[in-house]
């Protein structure tokens, strides 16, 4: 019966569990879905992790490459970053080259890691102007129920948390390279961002700020996605984005930063037990 | 124009012409600064059936840089504006219709994105389609000792700290779309936020300055 | 913001003094107002007008039409599909007129319409979830001024120019009348039909309509004469 309704009055269907001050999964307003986290789940690549937000399902796996540093920039290293939603993780997406949902998400994910400037691109230079790491960070969503952003930036700071880089040996004569794997060092990451997504949904005259929204929230929100996302790292913001839905007042803004701080310091923890737990 | 404030700071100098192309719906020509957008709507139009939305019409937005080459960037500032727009117009009144927004960028000498959005509020002012509120755009910058500079010209954005870029509606100032580069303290955005929130006022005044000139004639 | 009647209007604007007018009485709010809640909002920039007792609306500048019922517009034939014609009336989607919708039409005695042919008609159903439908007789089935239109010369403009060139208190039509013949029909829709002796005097008028776009009263007097000095040879 309630899918039913759900299909014939779906703004009513909503607004109803709204007046209730619950949301559609029995969460409240300001509950967050349960986060599990594995690291090292791939073997084959140099660096992974799975997180699960709820059903929202990400895995980052990260690949060493070698190359020349770019002539304009010769004592920098690369790290290229990429978020592929497949037609695997939910219905909206077709088979064929990204979407632009996709493609904006990349770029979202993509902007808020170079803002929090957690990896120093210059220690990933071996030999300026000769020989430089280049960091390839995949992240493929298996299921997007909602608030992939946040996912992705989990997965992708743990993985890189978990990365070593083998030592490598070149010399400059006869630029021969040699890597030798038993000695790794870790890479160097500063701070931990953590992005927390919110919906924005107006029912007049009040504006409901639902935090980690589920795929179904966010449609209802009007928005291709999560509407605000607030990243934190380090004691400051290192971006925060928003995008379209319902319009922020300045008290609903003031607690969503509240709450994105709070809500940081709790991933945080996740992710360091996790990696102690994987060095046991 | 120049707009002036008693809190004495200014907004780039915004020229403005509207009805630029004749045979669009509506258009507008924006240069604020040096920073030259070119917004063009049509519409209410028919579109495919696939992507029609019985509920509201759909807005298409299409980003053209001065490279001509397309690119992931791109997709991004079609997004922001697209949300935005479809925030501002009421799309439900125009069911299973399509309304196209077309944007050329012609000089970017900083502070394109807001620019564009400010532009794209006046060709959708032109082309007289019901909205719900105005929206402007203003990005502030954080320098290198950490004070605030509204409006940054080109050599301030450069050597900045941290850009942010807010839009406004005009019905109660709230926050429509926001968007940063580079970390920032809690402090800062606060602030931010609430210089530019003043600061938009002085855009939805530029915009009635623009309604005012041609409202005695038509 | 808030505003009073004649001020300029933006979207987003609302305006006290309709509803407090609403309180006693009834009001008709017309296009580029909108209600939300207890509040009278602007959605198109222009001018507030009002006229008495209780009529609102804004006046804006716009040119892609959007079918609304009631109005007569001209539109063009594109298509015969059984028993309608769909015609393009410069909206989102054509809009159907039936063949039985013309004066003295039956099912045996159908009219003479031709794809491509120029149509002069009347919004019988606009509705925004609705394919818009035309008329071209009135409810007596007398066609009046409606049907087709033959020979003449069609142009587009904008629609406040059709609304200002139909504004009773506009000296363009009345002054153009008195030097030389011409038809003239405005849809309001933005097309123009006029028809006249010559192609001169068919440009004349076309070029009158469209020049008075942004012009005031008086300027639009002068600019009659000029054209009409013009048309008559006295200036070359």
């Amino acid at each position: 019966m309630a899918e039913v309704y759900k299909l014939i009055h779906p703004v009513k269907y909503f607004n109803d569990y709204i007046n209730r001050n619950v949301r559609p999964d029995g969460r409240k307003f300001e509950d967050q879905r349960n986060i599990k986290l594995n690291v090292n789940a791939i073997k084959s690549t140099d660096a992974s992790a799975v997180v699960k937000c709820g059903n929202t399902t990400v895995v980052c796996g990260i690949k060493l490459e070698l190359a020349k540093p770019k002539a304009e920039e010769p004592d920098f290293g690369f790290l290229v970053t990429n978020v592929e939603l497949l037609p695997l993780c939910s219905s909206k997406f077709r088979p064929g080259p990204p979407s632009d949902h996709a493609q904006v998400i990349s770029n979202i994910v993509a902007d808020i890691f170079a803002n929090s400037k957690s990896v120093n691109l210059k220690d990933l230079c071996i030999v300026p102007d000769k020989l430089a790491w280049v960091v390839y960070c995949d992240m493929v969503c298996l299921d997007n129920d909602g608030s992939v952003v946040d996912a992705c930036i989990m997965t992708l700071i743990t993985s890189l948390k978990s990365l070593t880089l083998p030592k490598v040996n070149y010399d400059v004569e006869t630029e021969e390279i040699s890597v030798d794997t038993s000695i790794r060092t870790p890479l160097n990451i500063n701070g931990l961002p953590v992005a927390t997504s919110f919906a924005v949904y107006q029912q007049s005259p009040r504006s409901i700020v639902l935090i980690d929204p589920s795929a179904y929230e966010e449609e209802m929100c009007g928005g291709t996605g999560a509407n605000l996302i607030i990243c934190w790292n380090n004691g400051q913001f290192c971006g925060i984005q928003k995008f379209g839905g319902s319009n922020l007042s300045n008290e609903a803004e003031k607690k969503t930063l509240i709450i994105a701080k709070e809500r940081s310091k709790l991933v945080e923890k996740v992710i360091e037990t996790c990696l102690k737990n994987e060095i046991k | 124009m120049g707009v002036e404030d008693e809190n004495n700071f200014k907004l780039r100098p915004m020229k403005c012409e509207l009805n630029y192309l004749s045979k669009s719906d509506g258009s507008a020509i924006l240069a604020q600064g040096e920073t030259v957008v070119l917004v063009s709507v049509n519409g209410p139009l028919d579109i495919k059936s696939n992507s029609q939305s019985i509920e509201k019409a759909t807005l298409e937005v299409l980003f053209c840089g001065k490279g001509g080459k397309p690119s992931v960037a791109d997709r991004f500032k079609e997004n922001v504006i697209k949300q935005t727009c479809e925030t501002a117009i009421l799309g439900c009144l125009y069911p299973r219709t399509g309304i196209s927004l077309t944007i050329q960028e012609l000089e970017d000498y900083g502070g394109l994105l807001t620019c564009t959005v400010n532009c794209a509020c006046l060709a959708l002012l032109n082309s007289g389609m019901a909205m719900r509120h105005m929206v402007a755009a203003i990005s502030c910058a954080v320098n290198e000792v950490g004070n605030l500079v509204l409006e940054p010209s080109y050599e301030q954005v450069q050597s900045s700290r941290a850009l942010l870029h807010f839009v406004f509606e005009s019905r109660e100032k709230n926050l429509v779309t926001g968007f940063t580069e580079g970390s920032f303290s809690e402090d800062t955005y606060e602030e931010a936020l609430a210089r530019c929130r003043l600061a938009s006022e002085l855009v939805f005044d530029f915009y009635r300055d623009i309604v005012r000139k041609y409202s005695n004639v038509i | 913001m808030k505003i009073s009647i004649g001020d300029v209007a933006l979207p987003g604007d609302y305006c006290e003094e309709i509803c407090e007018v609403a309180e006693k009485s009834k009001v008709i709010i017309g296009p580029g107002l909108r209600k939300e809640a207890d509040r009278v909002y602007i959605t198109k920039p222009g001018v507030l007008k009002k006229r008495s007792p209780c009529t609102y609306w804004v006046d804006s500048y716009q040119k892609r039409y959007v079918p609304s019922r009631g109005e007569n517009i001209i539109g063009v034939v594109v298509q015969k599909a059984g028993d309608i014609f769909r015609v393009d009336v410069g909206g989102s989607i054509t809009a159907a007129l039936s063949y039985l919708s013309f004066e003295g039409a039956t099912k045996k005695n159908r009219p003479e319409v031709q794809v491509g042919d120029v149509v002069y008609a009347k919004m019988l159903v606009a509705s925004k979830d609705m394919e818009p439908e035309l008329v071209c007789v009135d409810s007596h089935g007398k066609k009046g001024r409606l049907g087709v239109l033959t020979d003449g010369f069609v142009f587009k403009c904008s629609l406040n120019l059709i609304r200002k060139i139909l504004n009773p208190s506009c000296p363009l039509l009345e002054s153009l009348k008195n030097e030389w013949p011409f038809e003239v029909a405005a849809g309001m829709n933005g097309r123009i039909w006029i028809k006249a002796n010559s192609m001169r005097e068919t440009i004349a008028v076309g070029n009158a309509i469209l020049g008075a776009e942004y012009l005031n009263d008086e300027e639009i007097k002068t600019m009659c004469n000029n054209i009409a000095a013009i048309l008559a040879g006295h200036v070359s």
